[in-house]
């Protein structure tokens, strides 16, 4: 079946990035996720993003990870744009041009940049690391860490409901687009979601009977088809991620020189030159969606 | 010479540039003819169909319906002319009530107030859906579900109806209902293509049938002259009726000739009666 999918699943590969074990990666994520919420510091952040690009690079998934990032293109030159002109920042806030009604300031531009590089190294090594493990593997792995079976499940269940409802959606746009429906737009949004949430509803409750048919919440010990082994690669992988991360960390809450929300200052050319880009990177993706909404 | 309303040429269809669904396929079907498409799944008969109304365009090759390029056409203007009901009705429906189901449609192709209450009410009655009217569709039997969703294409008059597997999951009574109604539209003159694996429905209602195999069509002709290439049948693991079975078993053994090969229990009645005497 042919349709529109986001591509956000696993992607079979040899890579090194796939040979690691999913607990070590695991690790790895919760490490972005410390230190890209404990900094405020581009040079860290940025540091990450690039780390994470070199990822993709090495697991060899750039064709899925593009697809699926780029949703992150429009989102940036928005979040980068409206924090210039209205900084998520304690005043004073010191200005650097005026245009129009709009006045562009220094913690503003600080606060867009230090917010998009957060997003975009915490979503790059989380795709990396949905692209390079079996989900099978991942739930496995927790369950020996003790997560409980029944939360295991309903996450393995979620994740495989996210292609199953795509794939739905594109079924039920084919068939209301079959009788004439403009297939695009809030137009298409009753039309659509109302069979895709009753196939939803109608899925689940015959998905909870066959798991209660099947003895599903007995409280004996559950067994696996996937069996993980952790070698020892995995373990120094996993040690070095987890001692990166807390010295990092360390040093962020230890060094306060490395805030530098009110010492980092943008050019004006370069402010105007970044605010540019901004304005008309989101002018020409809206265009875009508009143009792609009346043709289809 | 008529002048086909469905056209393939050199139809080639790969998804994702590497699965061929469809094989450089050339098919003409003409006006009010009932074409069923049979093959094991995954042989490509969906991805043919859904070429008819636009919602696959071809990798290569052409299809024309009514003269016109599908690949110039959007899906909303051909549905104007080709109507799909799908398998799963609950993947159409959505109204609050079978009434405002059948209204969708015409809607949607720009027909004026009084032709959609017209086109409506002639459905209903066409249909039988008089005493659900009012229902929610989600709230009727799934049998009558599946009549609202071929109800619901009808409203919108198309002159070529895809209908894809009209009696999956049905009853007796239904599949005999369903039958009566292909058979009324082809009465009214529309162009059917009913892709199944309901033989018995096929024989019944099919004057062509096609068959596919590895992304090719393999067998295109009469009811009966298909059935007779028995090998070619056979490789594809289609089951054909039981009276055909039956009479290919007395065509072999030479008790009948190949006129006589049966596909419908009237005309096993009609031979046997021959026979005896």
């Amino acid at each position: 079946m042919q349709g529109v999918y986001i591509p956000i699943n696993y992607i079979p590969g040899d890579s090194i990035i796939h040979k690691i074990a999913p607990i070590p990666k695991f690790i790895w994520v919760l490490g972005f996720l410390l230190i890209g919420f404990s900094t405020r510091n581009p040079a860290i952040l940025g540091a990450l993003v690039l780390f994470g690009f070199i990822m993709v690079f090495v697991a060899k998934v750039w064709k899925p990870f593009t697809i699926a990032f780029i949703i992150w293109i429009p989102l940036a030159f928005t979040t980068f744009f409206f924090q210039g002109i209205a900084p998520a920042f304690p005043r004073p806030w010191e200005p650097i041009f005026s245009f129009g009604p709009f006045t562009v300031y220094q913690i503003g531009l600080y606060s867009g940049l230090t917010l998009v590089l957060r997003a975009w190294a915490v979503t790059i090594v989380a795709l990396v690391s949905i692209f390079t493990t079996h989900p099978g593997d991942l739930f496995t792995s927790l369950q020996k860490l003790g997560m409980p079976f029944e939360l295991n499940f309903i996450l393995t269940m979620t994740l495989q409901l996210i292609p199953i409802l795509q794939n739905e959606l594109y079924v039920v746009l084919s068939a209301q687009k079959s009788r004439g429906l403009k297939g695009t737009g809030f137009g298409a949004l009753i039309p659509s979601m109302v069979p895709v949430f009753a196939g939803t509803i109608e899925r689940v409750s015959q998905l909870s009977i066959g798991l209660e048919s099947k003895a599903f919440g007995s409280k004996t010990k559950k067994t696996s088809y996937r069996n993980i082994s952790m070698y020892p690669k995995d373990y120094i992988i996993l040690v070095i991620g987890a001692l990166v991360s807390a010295a990092i960390t360390y040093w962020i809450f230890v060094d306060k020189s490395l805030d530098w929300s009110r010492t980092f200052l943008f050019p004006k050319p370069v402010a105007i030159a970044m605010i540019t880009v901004a304005v008309l990177g989101f002018l020409t993706y809206m265009i875009f969606v508009i143009y792609i909404l009346i043709k289809v | 010479m008529t002048k086909p309303i469905i056209e393939c040429q050199g139809l080639t269809h790969i998804y994702k540039n590497t699965v061929v669904a469809v094989d450089n396929l050339n098919l003409k079907v003409l006006p009010g003819e009932v074409v069923g498409i049979i093959g094991q799944n995954g042989s490509g008969k969906t991805t043919l169909v859904k070429h008819f109304n636009g919602l696959l365009k071809p990798t290569k090759g052409k299809v024309l319906i009514d003269g016109r390029d599908t690949t110039t056409m959007k899906i909303q203007e051909l549905a104007k002319t080709v109507g799909y009901v799908f398998q799963n009705p609950n993947q159409q429906l959505f109204a609050k009530t079978v009434e405002s189901e059948l209204e969708f449609g015409p809607r949607n192709i720009g027909c004026s107030e009084e032709e959609v209450i017209e086109r409506r009410e002639h459905a209903i009655e066409f249909f039988g859906l008089e005493n659900i009217r009012l229902s929610h569709p989600y709230r009727i039997g799934f049998p009558l579900r599946k009549l609202v969703g071929m109800a619901s294409i009808y409203t919108m008059k198309p002159k070529i109806y895809i209908v894809d597997e009209p009696t999956t999951g049905q009853d007796h009574i239904t599949t005999k209902r369903v039958n009566n109604l292909i058979n009324k539209l082809r009465d009214e003159g529309a162009t059917i293509i009913c892709v199944a694996h309901d033989m018995i429905l096929l024989a019944d209602i099919a004057q062509r049938m096609i068959v596919m195999k590895d992304s090719k069509i393999i067998l295109d002709g009469k009811m009966k002259e298909v059935f007779l290439n028995f090998e070619t049948i056979k490789s594809t693991h289609i089951t054909p009726p039981q009276v055909t079975e039956v009479s290919r078993v007395l065509l072999q053994n030479k008790k009948i000739g190949k006129d006589d090969l049966c596909l419908t229990i009237p005309e096993m009645t009609t031979l046997l009666k021959k026979k005896i005497k």
